[in-house]
């Protein structure tokens, strides 16, 4: 006896299509518990800020498909950190946790399922925030959503594949493009930790080279006759000019350091990686070297026949993890089955490309550059 | 917050840095001398770390040596915020889990785990700043303190100015203006030069910019311009692309600054990525990642509205 009458779904920052599919599923096996489903987009927003975007928690019902954007993704205030002007006009943080929940039980709220992961902007932001809350006494389950593949212990979030697909379509046009007017496209596409969607989506589109953060590369080891180069985001470059530096960065800023990893240069910007890239490749060849970032460009497609699957997977899991009394769990599915496993597990780090594993290798046996 | 105090009664200071040798943060070869606590949120601050008032977790991961030869920092988080990075073996902090205590640092060789921020008495503050005396003498320099905001910390930032007048060493401040006025009247009599903020001239823009409106900053300089006659004030403004880089705003601060003679230079000071790197270490997301540089035109044609305004040819400007 779970005690549980009614729960809430939302989800954290990081569009995704398809998460009403998500929302669906929740909705008809909780409700064949007996359970009431609301929705609360734009994550705890609307309970800390009433005046924020989405508004009130909207009801659930079984039968017709709730509309795209119930679970919107625009959430931006952390519950342990919200910013505040005081009656002094000084803007400063606190920790207003303690009054989510309060909101929460106000709603009669006895649980959350939460649609969080990995973001290219704030990493696994989303998973700890749950995560803390389901320490002060809040049950939360986590279905795994990432584009990049990169949650711990997670081989198969949501919307991975659906990114998978759309990066694929948009790669391989690209490609075609180049080719044919016998340019260098070098593409980048999301990936700040971890290479999963620019390899796999690499290899899907018959790309001629691919940078990963696992795999540092070398600039002089790609070979400027290609026409397809598929970089991600956080890819470790050598072999490129050194940032400058200026005599006023020490007065304005006094503890900036331009030092970075040794030999390497990481880049932060969405398309800054590209351009690097870019601009080092055109050095080495006679041919036009064009930049394109895919960034939310990837975001954009169909949701595909898997992520479908996994919507109905990981909705009635975690109805099934709340019958079962998990308080914190984060759902992975590992065929057959779908395992609850520890938010802690995934907090302490990305799931990464093995550097010897059977993507890897695929690569090296076509022929395809890393760069390594 | 509240102030402090040693064992002698005198205010400590939440210091961030004391940086030697500066010459953008008023007259001469100056020493500046950053302190913890800021109440206003720009997006494009350079000084993250300086915003908390306590001490916060600042990790350098070029400095680690990873957790295959050393790992000593691992078993020491309370908070399991600390795990081995499996791309590059390096150590990982997660900080929405970290809480601060600096348990960590104590045991880190390289320093790539650090305390950004550490109390000090004034006294310590004085006796670090005045080994540059000699600099100050020959070039017209002296103590600045910056920040964060330097008047949120008023009792010890006005016990530090008045000792370093009284050891000879001329004071300035750089200040955004968002305190109480009762702490700006406690230090500015203690300031020779005053270093200070125009953001942005609309107070709906300057509060989604900056966190909160500038009403109560404009009143704040109003004031201190006609109480302490005998500062020199000079206004600044730093220019963002796209959000202040308009001769409307220029214009504004003009027309506000001007009808008094004891604000004597409106400096522009361009828009630099140089605290990106910061809002790493402290595992924080850099809003303005795709804000590039204002182009050298944009910046002319704003100086140039400050040199007519204040009667001179642009070759007459200061540095």
């Amino acid at each position: 006896m779970t005690g549980i009458r009614r729960i809430a779904i939302t989800a954290g920052s990081g569009f995704v299509p398809g998460l009403e599919l998500v929302a669906a599923a929740v909705t008809r096996a909780a409700t064949r518990q007996g359970w009431q489903v609301v929705a609360l987009g734009d994550g705890f927003d609307p309970l800390l800020d009433p005046g924020t975007r989405a508004g009130a928690p909207v009801p659930l019902v079984p039968g017709p498909m709730p509309p795209a954007g119930i679970l919107s993704t625009g959430a931006r205030i952390d519950p342990f950190h919200v910013r505040q002007l005081d009656a002094e006009g000084m803007v400063s943080e606190s920790d207003r946790s303690d009054a989510l929940l309060a909101a929460l039980a106000a709603q009669g709220i006895d649980a959350v399922v939460a649609v969080v992961g990995g973001s290219a902007v704030t990493g696994l932001h989303a998973l700890t925030v749950v995560w803390k809350l389901a320490r002060k006494g809040l049950p939360v389950v986590a279905i795994p959503k990432s584009v990049e593949a990169d949650i711990a212990g997670v081989a198969w979030p949501f919307g991975h594949d659906s990114a998978l697909a759309e990066t694929t379509r948009l790669l391989s046009g690209i490609g075609r493009a180049a080719r044919d007017a016998g340019r260098l496209a070098v593409v980048e596409v999301p990936g700040a930790e971890a290479g999963w969607l620019a390899l796999q989506a690499g290899l899907a589109a018959g790309a001629d080279a691919i940078l990963i953060p696992e795999l540092p590369a070398d600039l002089s080891r790609l070979d400027s006759g290609a026409a397809l180069v598929v970089v991600a985001g956080g890819a470790r470059l050598t072999g490129l000019p050194a940032a400058t530096d200026d005599p006023m960065r020490a007065s304005l800023s006094p503890l900036s350091d331009p030092a970075r990893p040794a030999g390497a240069q990481v880049f932060d910007r969405a398309g800054a990686t590209a351009r690097a890239l870019a601009g080092a490749l055109q050095r080495q060849t006679p041919r036009e070297v064009v930049p394109v970032s895919l960034a939310a460009l990837v975001r954009g497609g169909e949701v595909s026949a898997q992520d479908r699957q996994l919507a109905a997977i990981y909705g009635v899991a975690a109805v099934e993890a709340l019958v079962a009394g998990e308080v914190a769990a984060l759902l992975s599915l590992d065929p057959p089955a779908v395992c609850a496993l520890p938010m802690p597990s995934a907090l302490t780090g990305p799931r990464t490309v093995p550097p010897d594993g059977a993507l890897v290798r695929t690569a090296r046996g076509l022929g395809i550059r890393l760069g390594d | 917050m509240q102030t402090r105090r040693a064992p002698d009664g005198s205010p400590l200071g939440m210091v961030l840095n004391i940086q030697h040798f500066c010459t953008n943060d008023g007259p001469g070869i100056r020493t500046t001398v950053f302190l913890k606590f800021c109440s206003l949120r720009c997006k494009w601050c350079s000084n993250p770390e300086s915003i908390n008032p306590r001490p916060e977790l600042a990790y350098k991961a070029a400095d680690c040596i990873g957790t295959k030869d050393c790992g000593l920092c691992l078993p020491l988080c309370p908070e399991q915020a600390l795990s081995a990075s499996a791309a590059d073996g390096k150590v990982r902090v997660n900080y929405d889990l970290c809480t601060d205590c600096g348990a960590c640092t104590a045991a880190c060789p390289s320093k790539a785990l650090s305390m950004f921020g550490h109390e000090m008495t004034v006294a310590e503050v004085l006796d670090e700043v005045e080994q540059d005396a000699g600099f100050y003498t020959e070039s017209g320099g002296g103590l600045t303190l910056s920040g964060g905001e330097c008047l949120l910390q008023p009792d010890f930032s006005a016990a530090l100015l008045e000792g370093a007048h009284r050891r000879g060493i001329t004071t300035a401040i750089e200040t955004a203006g968002n305190v109480p006025w009762e702490f700006m009247a406690k230090v500015l009599p203690h300031v020779d030069t005053v270093l200070h903020d125009h953001k942005l001239t609309d107070p709906a823009r300057h509060k989604a910019w900056c966190g909160a409106d500038n009403r109560r900053i404009l009143d704040n300089f109003r004031r201190a311009y006609e109480a302490f006659p005998d500062i020199r004030f000079i206004a600044r403004t730093p220019v963002i692309p796209g959000v202040n880089d308009d001769e409307d705003h220029i214009r504004a601060v003009l027309a506000f600054i001007r009808p008094w003679p004891n604000v004597v230079d409106y400096e522009l000071l361009p828009y630099f990525r140089y605290g990106e790197a910061k809002y790493d270490y402290l595992g924080r997301v850099y809003e303005l990642r795709d804000f590039d540089p204002p182009d050298a035109a944009t910046m002319a044609g704003l100086r140039a509205l400050i040199d007519e305004a204040f009667g001179r040819a642009p070759a007459d400007r200061g540095a």
